[in-house]
């Protein structure tokens, strides 16, 4: 078995290079931004073999933590197990820099598991930092990108236009390369919001990016770009708060860690900190309507986030209620408590006011105080399922700027965006993932087939074979392809997939092979609830998925069939629980598959296609464009009847369909 | 009698138009961007012939054949000529349907001629002899009415039900399937159940630290309750709507030489059966379609049930079992003149011979006893049966005929049209019969689906709300405006509750 450590960051040396060492080089991948997109793409397009470039206005900004110190969660711990079976590093980062560990959603079915943790902020940037430094083939540069500069589009490709470098602000000259992967956040043209003021800007406290890339984006390459918003709350100094008034919140006892290579996380179990949740009240409404005509962010339409709302909106749409404030800490040593819930634009005196109305803080000082953002995002229908814009050969986009929300949809977007910008690069065919196999194969899906209208944030329901894709076979589901197909994945961690997945198995077929009647399974493991009016033998998987078994009692009453398992005990109680259920679904999901592996040809004109479709179909197929036949069902307002004619046609014109494409699934 | 008559013109024709539904609709249809045009108003000689045109080319074929171009959706006299020949074929009313705005969504154009074969030929001749212009396949008009979206698949069943009804009950039922009705039901349930699968989803996708109230499962839970049970009484209609559909079936059954085939020759008021004195005469099952007061009804008559060794004759009471079997009414025909005159045997000697032939109790329900050849048996013996009988409660409905003399026969019908009333609903009355096997299959399970949701409710949410997500999915199906995929992947409905708001990043 393999002996499993944690990785010690190494501090950051003087890595970075200057622009005038760079000028002559030429690199496969260019990655603009240090954010959680872009460290991943730097760190997949280097595991594919990618010369890599990361260019960042700051290096000390990069891996951090812009809002909330978390990661993980419903849906999101989903994406961060993902990425981690494709050897992301977002998954062993939160191992590292974890402080508070829990599994949300205990009570309601291990397929909705949520893995989350509070994190340390300066420990995770640090351990992002080392682990891009100590990663081969990468390069960082301080600097900022003006432009993108192109060249003839290859005739052979999809594609009017072809990326071959970017040019540097402040006279910085050019770099060139094959791809181009862009994750400017929130920083394409961002503008930040306090109280009346505004001033151009992707974070407080970092300088703007240049308009430049902005412009190209929308006027030269013709892009169709929205405006979203997002905002965060203020930071309250840990000392002035008074927690007597509200509740504690402790972690699990034993973290659990989110990486499938590691079997314990940096912090102990009895260092972990707590969170304390409070509640708002009716004078924090008050200060809101008192201070709306002061807060010019709120009274812009721009569409605002459901799923991370500003305390103005929540309580100007749901007033006379209260509403939870989770006091979540920094870090192990910051003074610093970050109020979740309280995202607010207002001016910083009333900020004040309105916190001070809650329970707990009524003391409290501000050290930053929360501001709102608004900022640029492509119209991710734009994109193929590598992320690569359709328009333009090498050109890749990942991120916020693709119109999500969340360090964990960013990073997932990174990763895939990496991997492929790395695999053009290297003249290797793209590869996509298939929405019934991961959900970073559905966020994605979801993103380019049908674009945003919200900042979008992952959810299960989002995924249509929940049950199969779990937090908890993300290595089964991708360790093994990522290594085999993609490249992405390291030798280590392919066999440690590999060990788990033969070790499952072994452990499946063994239980397989016990056979007893309920009767006789109530002797041999005691007082369980095993209904006996079903007289049939049950095997011992299928005496697993019933509630009050366990592999430990299994394995005591089989110690040579079931005891050499134990380390899998967990995962093979879950596998018992589903495996009926996702069986069911294999036809569904085989179907699913087929109609996801028909491409739908990128010049087609569906205005004029001489097939049977109404004008509002196709309408909907001429904005969307749709990448597959799955894709293009998936569109609201589609008839079952228009899928059908568009098959045939598909199916008769299949020898036109010249781009080749890799599916993985 | 005028309520009787022959409604099926051969099984063959019903498949035929059955099968236009969902199978051809979704099957390879040949190029679209092609005209089509057909005598829409069935063959044979008519006053008035109806030839309509649908496709990109149809303002074309109307400039062709007419000059000055009908306003839309204007009836307008006009001369129809052959566009080459420059023959005048005959003068009609022309119409002219703009597309979208039409039944297929298309450009679309109708040619009201005068109905004799010749000028119909000519005119179908003219349309043909012009570029890009076919003759239609069966069905297809309203497979490009449903591709246009402006059916879902129980309006064009509904449609194709209606086309091909011939009685009036078939006919009403039809009409408010088109109409939308059925599908209706269906559109509101698969509302109630997105609503709760919402209620689910954001109850699982908002853990314990984002205020999401508990009482939110309990809602569901009593929702989808009163759904499954919406849903249970529209399945437990005795499957009028489908025996409405596709005819009652009826069959005459007893013992030989009761005079089976001579009720049925009397009902279907032709020798369809052979009848005479040797007991034993028919074999097979003979078959004839009725429409008996706007009720389709497939009547049978079966060979005499009797203990035989001649083969082919035990071939003929095996079928006629397995016919009484599948039935869904027996009248089972009684020789008057063995039934004994003692009054307390009568109902003894009836049940008796009923349990032999009718072999399930649940058969002997369904069942209207004829006590037949009341014109050999005296009146004394008749009155003395009948007063027994009444006062007899486990005897089904009986009435005495007299297949020879026809007395009786007005009471048999009113019992029998009554009885079909039952059996196939008003299909005015009340809510929209099922009236698909498909629409029953989907439907079944779909409340299976739903069980699955209470029987995982407290043991895994996730599967729980996989029930859900079937239930939808089957739901879905039935109208055909939404598949599996497209189905279940948009369930996240957007609900305006404070939950969906309180998000963490």
């Amino acid at each position: 078995m393999l002996v499993r450590r944690l990785r010690f960051p190494k501090t950051l040396s003087t890595c970075s290079i200057q622009a005038s060492d760079i000028h002559t080089q030429h690199y496969d991948v260019i990655v603009v931004g240090g954010g959680h997109a872009g460290t991943e793409a730097v760190a997949a397009a280097s595991r594919v073999g990618a010369k890599t470039l990361l260019i960042t206005q700051k290096i000390q900004t990069i891996g951090a933590l812009s809002c909330n110190p978390s990661l993980g969660g419903v849906g999101k711990g989903h994406l961060v197990k993902e990425i981690d079976a494709l050897d992301g590093v977002m998954g062993r980062a939160g191992d590292w820099a974890g402080v508070h560990f829990s599994i949300l959603n205990r009570s309601k079915g291990p397929a909705v598991w949520g893995p989350r943790t509070q994190l340390d902020r300066q420990r995770y940037k640090d351990f992002i930092q080392s682990e891009l430094l100590s990663t081969p083939r990468v390069t960082i540069l301080e600097g900022s990108v003006q432009d993108l500069l192109f060249t003839t589009a290859d005739p052979e490709k999809p594609g009017r236009h072809k990326v071959y470098g970017i040019r540097l602000a402040h006279g910085g000259g050019e770099i060139h390369s094959c791809s181009v992967v862009l994750t400017t956040g929130t920083f394409l043209s961002g503008a930040l919001f306090i109280g009346q003021n505004t001033s151009p800007g992707g974070r407080m406290a970092d300088p703007p990016s240049c308009a430049g890339l902005s412009h190209t984006l929308k006027e030269v390459l013709g892009l169709k770009v929205g405006r979203l918003r997002t905002g965060t709350p203020p930071r309250i100094i840990k000392d002035t708060i008074d927690f007597s008034l509200t509740l504690i919140r402790l972690p699990d006892p034993s973290p659990t860690p989110f990486s499938f290579m590691n079997t314990h996380t940096h912090c102990k179990p009895e260092e972990q900190l707590p969170c304390y949740l409070t509640y708002t009240t009716p004078g924090v409404e008050r200060v809101v309507k008192e201070s709306s005509h002061h807060n010019s962010h709120i009274q812009q339409d721009t569409k605002g986030p459901r799923y991370c709302p500003s305390i103005e909106s929540k309580v100007l749409r749901f007033p006379g209620r209260q509403h939870q404030v989770w006091l979540e800490p920094e870090g192990l040593t910051s003074d610093l408590m970050y109020p979740q819930g309280l995202s607010m634009t207002m001016p910083p005196e009333k900020q004040l006011c309105l916190i001070r109305e809650i329970p707990g803080l009524q003391r409290a000082k501000i050290c930053t105080p929360g501001y709102g953002v608004q900022y640029d995002f492509v119209c991710p229908t734009q994109l193929f399922p590598w992320l690569q814009v359709k328009s333009t050969q090498g050109l890749f986009l990942a991120g916020q700027i693709n119109g999500t929300t969340g360090y964990e949809e960013a990073a997932a977007q990174g990763l895939w965006a990496g991997v492929n910008a790395g695999r053009t690069s290297l003249s290797k065919p793209p590869v996509s993932l298939s929405r019934t196999q991961s959900y970073i194969g559905v966020l994605i899906d979801d993103l380019i087939g049908r674009g945003v209208t919200e900042p979008y944030r992952m959810f299960t329901s989002r995924a249509e074979f929940r049950t199969a894709l779990r937090p908890d076979n993300a290595d089964l589901r991708l360790t093994l392809r990522g290594f085999e197909e993609l490249g992405c994945v390291s030798e280590q961690r392919y066999n440690e997939a590999l060990r788990v997945q033969v070790s499952l198995n072994d452990a499946l077929s063994a239980l397989k092979s016990i056979h007893l009647s309920a009767s006789r399974w109530k002797d041999k493991l005691g007082d369980v609830n095993i209904s006996e009016t079903k007289s049939s033998i049950l095997n011992g998987v299928e005496v697993l998925q019933y509630k009050d078994v366990s592999l430990q009692m299994l394995a005591s009453a089989f110690p040579e069939l079931a005891g050499l398992y134990l380390e899998f005990s967990e995962r093979l109680k879950v596998e018992a629980i589903y495996r009926p259920h996702c069986e069911k679904q294999r036809k569904e999901i085989e179907r699913m598959q087929a109609e996801e592996s028909l491409y739908l040809p990128e010049d087609i004109d569906y205005l004029t296609l001489p097939v049977s479709l109404s004008q509002e179909v196709r309408e909907i197929l001429d904005s969307v464009r749709p990448s597959t036949l799955g894709a293009a069902a998936r569109l609201s307002g589609i008839t079952p009847a228009a899928i059908v004619h568009l098959f045939n046609y598909v199916h008769r014109n299949k020898h036109r369909n010249h781009s080749k494409i890799v599916g993985v699934s | 009698m005028h309520f009787i008559r022959g409604w099926r013109r051969s099984a063959a024709v019903i498949t035929a138009i059955r099968s236009l539904s969902v199978k051809r609709l979704l099957c390879s249809i040949g190029s679209e961007d092609d005209t089509i045009f057909a005598v829409s108003s069935g063959q044979g000689r008519c006053g008035v012939a109806v030839v309509r045109v649908s496709g990109p080319a149809s303002a074309h074929a109307v400039r062709s054949l007419t000059r000055g171009f009908p306003a839309a959706r204007v009836a307008s006299l006009r001369s129809i000529t052959h566009p080459q020949t420059r023959e005048l074929l005959d003068r009609g009313l022309v119409l002219w349907f703009p597309g979208p705005g039409s039944f297929t969504g298309e450009d679309s154009a109708e040619f009201h001629i005068h109905g004799g074969p010749a000028v119909i030929s000519g005119v179908l001749q003219a349309l043909g002899s012009l570029p890009g212009l076919r003759p239609a396949e069966a069905g297809e008009f309203t497979r490009r009415a449903f591709g246009a979206g402006k059916l879902d698949l129980t309006e064009v069943e509904g449609l194709g039900d209606l086309i091909h009804a011939e009685t009036e009950a078939q006919r009403r039922q039809a009409l408010r399937q088109m109409a939308g009705d059925l599908g209706r039901i269906y559109q509101d349930w698969r509302f109630r159940l997105k609503r709760c699968l919402a209620h689910v989803e954001a109850f699982i996708d908002f853990s314990e630290d984002e205020l999401i109230e508990d009482g939110i499962l309990n809602d569901v839970d009593t929702a989808v309750r009163q759904l499954m049970t919406d849903m249970e009484n529209h399945l437990s209609d005795q499957r009028r709507g489908e025996r409405l559909r596709s005819g009652v079936q009826v069959v005459i059954a007893g013992s030989t030489n009761a005079g089976k085939s001579s009720l049925l020759n009397m009902l279907t008021q032709r020798p369809a059966a052979i009848v005479s004195a040797t007991a034993g005469t028919t074999r097979d099952v003979v078959e004839v379609p009725l429409d008996m007061g706007g009720y389709p009804v497939l009547l049978s008559d079966t060979a005499g049930l009797r203990d035989t060794t001649d083969s082919v004759e035990q071939e003929g009471v095996r079928r006629a079992r397995q016919r009484v079997e599948q039935a869904d009414l027996s009248l089972v025909v009684v020789d008057l003149t063995q039934v004994p005159s003692e009054p307390q045997l009568v109902p003894v000697f009836l049940s008796e011979h009923l349990k032999n032939i009718l072999e399930h109790s649940s058969h002997r329900q369904q069942c209207i006893l004829i006590l037949n050849k009341s014109d050999l048996s005296s009146a004394e013996h008749n009155r003395s049966i009948q007063a027994s009988l009444e006062r007899s409660d486990d005897v089904p409905a009986a009435c005495f005929l007299s297949c020879h003399t026809r007395d009786g026969l007005e009471d048999l019908l009113t019992l029998l049209q009554n009885r079909l009333k039952t059996l196939c609903g008003d299909p005015l009355i009340g809510s929209p019969s099922l009236t698909q096997t498909r629409h029953r299959t989907l439907l079944q399970k779909s409340v299976e689906a739903l069980h699955q949701y209470h029987q995982y409710r407290d043991v895994d949410l996730v599967l729980a709300a996989e029930g859900l997500r079937l239930g939808l999915s089957s739901l879905g199906r039935i109208t055909g405006r939404a598949g599996v995929f497209w189905q279940v992947g948009s369930s996240r409905s957007r609900i305006d509750h404070p939950s969906e708001w309180v998000g963490a990043k």
